[in-house]
């Protein structure tokens, strides 16, 4: 085993003890993700990182992110590396600046190995559609699954322990629903915990920065060095920061748990529903009192619905400054207008402007009442009632998806209520901006499948004392494809 | 028939604030293009808004001024369009809940009657870039774009170009004086978009409006109005109907132009500016920023009058905020406040307009100034002390050296020494006594220059006239 598969700690530990070096680390995962075979990357720094780790000598022993790799989401803005968002309209764009959460990391010199694809501009869950292709699944060698997105590179590139850790942005469900498909530890903070400062926006009021990785621990640790307040972000919350892996190994006697019925009675997939069960049987064993609850069904049927007007609202504005005047390819016209249509037609997918027509027509004066501010005042019901169930309960647990990783022949029945309801809930915790982690629950004919633990706002410390606990009941602790764990559930 | 304008203003003022409104880069008074850039005000991905404080103290200071009644809540919306000056492709302001909200303006109309004008909502926004145009291609200076504006906007109660010229020049002096701008028109930090229409007098219903730009000084605006009223009434007269477009002021021949008929109102599908949340003004903040707020033009108007200065003399030195603030510096230290002003109005502008300075530039310190405007109280005599301000502009030094080198003395008007002189003089000039008593009246010009001559100019010329034409008859 190569010290790239261990957790932070042990890694932390090696290096401490001078057993491994940040270049020695460096360059096994500059190795494997040369030798990628899922279109993970959209840049690998190799020069940068060589020389980077080089300059890494004395290990600092309070700082566990010291030497290590790791990869960003080619979202967030990184000065001097191109930065394309994986669409064609950011090609050849090279930031001036550094996103905070990079800043953070380069602070505490960790290693970026490099930048991974997504669904162009983060907008999509199917890992496809970003301009450099589809982004497979690596639990799957024959390609024909898909890892979800938009965060799609990077949790192919932590399921394939090229690194340790790897970051990813999350709107709807973009780290958590491919963290299920792909084994991972997936998990987005409450909304203003991390500093979105350079994260190329989607929809604001929905965008999280979120990350992936392999053991609960390491997420912790994690959330621990990004979080808090930054001048550059307003939103960004001026809580202090905890230690959030302080709870991590305490008991979870007495801590009360909601299940939604709506969500497991919609999944028809017979193992993830005996797998559920067993995972609920073994919590109340640990002493977790579990109760299944009626979220309400209209409200879960209309999560999608919301979640598309409202993010595509956002995203049409926000991209409005990718105009082909000052970054990014420049296809010329003789005036304005056409300078702008030029580049937004050619750099643009189809699909993307489908969403940015969708977003301009809910905003539209004769639209925005019955569309854009009645999915606002529903967003506003869902959050009402989330906070509702979270005044009685601790948590919040449910199966992440309704399934393993689809195929990328299979177009999902969209109106099921499988697709409706156990495909789209994951965006509860995206309108009510709560902490959310997705956990690897067990494995079904192969492929990984996930779980999700929602908490209240502000309380990732006990998030991962319970995401910990179910770590150590799944027994998927450390899980990628190099080790096929199997687990216990 | 006779018809009545209506015409109401929107006013765009630039602040002076140290940074720009949601960026770090610096509001400053660069003339290189593009060198006061934050990555935000390019619109480059990732970069988010924050709220520049400054700009709320200005906004909530003007809004005071303008008896508004002030939003507690900070927030802003996204008004989304497309134009090459606009580098978000949205702009930032306050759509749904402006910062100030009814509020009002005492101005004269153009008979010199008070008249108030009603102030439906004052906004914080942000400045787009300033585009050069030329025949093939255009150039794109982004220091302008993010600059904090407030924009004020008028209900249509003004009827006149000169009320309307009264109203811009109200609101620049309450910009200028609470530190908001530095309102200068003619550079575009105070832009005003007229919208004008005429109606029959006594009608209810209001004409098609025409909305007028590039009204780049105050006076531009009364003769910008009063020519596009006289158009619209003799369109209407004439039968024809007024078109609803907006027009652009021509300097050169005085003219409004057409420059595009307007259609449909543009949709900006205004929402909530998600990257910024609401913010609390505490009652404190909004009451320390009106607090602090400096002393405004109309108030300073009254103090300057109550120095003894007229109602003029006080209005042309507020009409430029720096020599307000070097005439309150000097006031501590000279004892006839009226003085310092004439020397400030007469002499020092004499001075300024023919070096081309400004006030701020200008090399004498008030305090001395004033100094020197308190020479002329002990007896020296107006053009003794120029002498000296004059000697001091060119040599420096303080104005008892000027008054040495100049050998300038105090003059004596007492009538005993006066008197000494003009007999000492009248008795060493008999023929000139003669010339006089034949008629010849310029003779007593050269006696009173006998009298400063021998008495090395230390009496009073005006003293000495005075005894000269008694002693002069008694001969």
């Amino acid at each position: 085993m190569a010290y790239l598969d261990l957790s932070l700690h042990d890694i932390h530990a090696a290096l401490l003890a001078k057993k491994v070096i940040p270049l020695a680390l460096t360059q096994e995962a500059l190795a494997r993700a040369k030798a990628d075979k899922n279109n993970a990357f959209e840049f690998i720094n190799e020069k940068g990182a060589l020389e980077y780790a080089a300059s890494l000598q004395e290990p600092e022993k309070e700082n566990v992110f010291w030497g290590i790799p790791y990869l960003l989401k080619d979202n967030f803005s990184t000065i001097g590396i191109p930065t394309t968002a994986s669409s064609n309209i950011l090609n050849g764009y090279v930031p001036l600046f550094d996103a905070t959460v990079e800043a953070k990391l380069k602070n505490a010199k960790a290693v970026l190995i490099g930048k991974t694809t997504l669904d162009e501009l983060a907008m999509g869950g199917t890992g496809t559609t970003g301009h450099l292709g589809k982004t497979f699944n690596p639990w799957d060698p024959t390609h024909e699954r898909m890892i979800g997105g938009s965060s799609c590179g990077s949790a192919a590139a932590v399921s394939s322990s090229i690194v340790p850790f790897a970051l990813g942005s999350d709107t709807g469900d973009s780290v958590r629903k491919p963290a299920s498909f792909a084994g991972l530890v997936g998990m987005k903070p409450t909304w203003g915990r991390i500093s979105r400062y350079g994260l190329f926006p989607f929809a604001p009021s929905l965008d999280h920065v979120g990350f992936f990785t392999r053991n609960a621990e390491d997420s912790a640790l994690l959330l621990n060095l990004l979080s808090g307040r930054d001048e550059h972000d307003s939103t960004s919350s001026f809580k202090p920061v905890e230690r959030f892996d302080s709870k991590i190994g305490q008991s979870i006697k007495g801590m009360k748990i909601a299940v939604i019925k709506e969500i497991t009675d919609s999944i028809s997939n017979e193992q993830l529903n005996a797998s559920f069960l067993k995972s609920v049987r073994a919590l109340e064993k640990e002493g977790a009192k579990i109760e299944y609850i009626s979220f309400g069904r209209d409200l879960l049927e209309s999560i999608y619905a919301t979640y598309i007007v409202i993010s595509c609202a956002e995203a049409t504005s926000n991209d409005a400054n990718l105009d082909g005047i000052k970054f990014g390819p420049y296809y010329g016209g003789s005036t304005y207008q056409e300078v702008m249509f030029n580049a937004r037609t050619k750099g643009f997918s189809e699909l993307i402007k489908r969403r940015f027509v969708i977003g301009s027509f809910c905003l539209m004066r004769e639209n925005q009442d019955v569309l854009f501010l009645r999915a606002q005042k529903n967003r506003a019901k869902i959050v009402e009632r989330t906070n509702e169930i979270l005044q009685n309960h601790d948590f919040i647990y449910v199966p992440a998806a309704p399934g393993v990783a689809p195929r990328f022949a299979d177009s999902s029945d969209r109106l099921s209520d499988e697709y409706l309801i156990a495909d789209n809930h994951l965006a509860l915790g995206n309108f009510a901006g709560l902490p959310s982690i997705t956990m690897p629950l067990a494995f079904i004919d192969g492929l990984p499948i996930g779980v999700n633990i929602m908490g209240r706002a502000f309380d990732e410390t006990g998030v991962y004392q319970l995401a910990a606990a179910f770590e150590r009941i799944s027994g998927l602790e450390g899980l990628s494809v190099l080790n096929k764990k199997e687990g216990k559930l | 028939m006779n018809f009545e304008p209506v015409i109401g203003l929107e006013i765009h003022v630039e602040m002076r604030t140290n940074s720009k409104m949601f960026s770090s880069a610096p509001v400053g008074f660069s003339r290189e293009p593009n060198t006061e850039i934050a990555p935000l005000d390019m619109a480059f991905p990732g970069t988010m808004p924050v709220v520049n404080k400054q700009a709320v103290i200005n906004a909530i200071r003007v809004a005071n001024a303008l008896h508004m009644a002030i939003d507690h809540t900070v927030v802003f919306d996204r008004k989304n369009y497309f134009y090459s000056d606009l580098p978000k492709g949205f702009q930032i302001t306050q759509q749904v809940r402006p910062i100030g909200k009814g509020g009002y303006l005492d101005i004269l109309d153009k008979n010199g009657k008070p008249k108030r004008i009603r102030i439906e909502r004052i906004h914080m926004e942000e400045d787009t870039c300033k585009q050069l145009h030329f025949v093939d291609y255009t150039l794109l200076d982004y220091n302008r774009a993010g600059v904090p504006l407030v924009e004020i906007v008028s209900l249509p109660d003004i009827r006149s170009g000169t009320e309307a010229m009264h109203y811009v020049e109200a609101i620049r002096n309450i910009v200028v004086y609470s530190g908001t701008s530095d309102g200068k028109m003619e550079e575009g930090s105070l832009r005003c978009d007229v919208n004008v229409s005429v109606r029959p007098y006594g009608a209810e219903r209001l004409g098609t409006k025409v909305e007028l730009k590039n009204l780049n000084s105050i006076k531009n605006i009364e003769i910008a109005l009063d020519y596009e009223i006289a158009r619209q009434v003799s369109l209407l007269l004439s039968g024809a109907p007024v078109q609803q477009e907006t027009r652009r002021f021509d300097e050169t021949s005085g003219r409004t132009i057409l420059m595009r008929v307007k259609t449909d109102a543009v949709d900006y599908k205004y929402f909530c500016e998600p990257n910024i949340a609401p913010i609390r003004l505490s009652d404190r903040f909004v009451e320390d920023a009106i607090k602090t707020c400096p002393e405004l033009f109309e108030s300073k108007k009254k103090r300057f009058i109550e120095f003894g200065l007229s109602e003029t003399d006080a209005e042309i030195i507020l009409s430029d905020i720096d020599m307000a603030r070097y005439f309150e510096e000097g006031l501590p230290v000279v004892k006839n406040p009226k003085a310092l002003a004439n020397w400030l109005i007469v002499e020092v502008n004499g001075y300024l307009n023919k070096t081309g300075q400004t006030i701020s530039k200008f090399s004498i310190r008030p305090s001395l100034l004033s100094e020197i405007a308190n020479l002329q109280d002990i007896g020296l005599t107006h053009k003794q002390c120029a002498d000296i301000l004059n000697y001091i502009l060119e040599h420096g030094g303080t104005p008892k050296e000027a008054q040495e080198k100049l050998h300038i003395t105090i003059q004596t008007s007492d009538d005993v020494a006066v008197l000494q002189y003009v007999s000492q003089v009248l008795d060493a000039n008999t023929q000139s006594i003669a010339d006089f008593k034949a008629g010849k009246d310029r003779a007593i010009g050269f006696l009173i220059g006998q009298v400063m001559k021998i008495s090395h100019g230390k009496v009073n010329p005006a003293a000495v006239a005075k005894i000269m034409d008694i002693e002069i008859r008694k001969r």
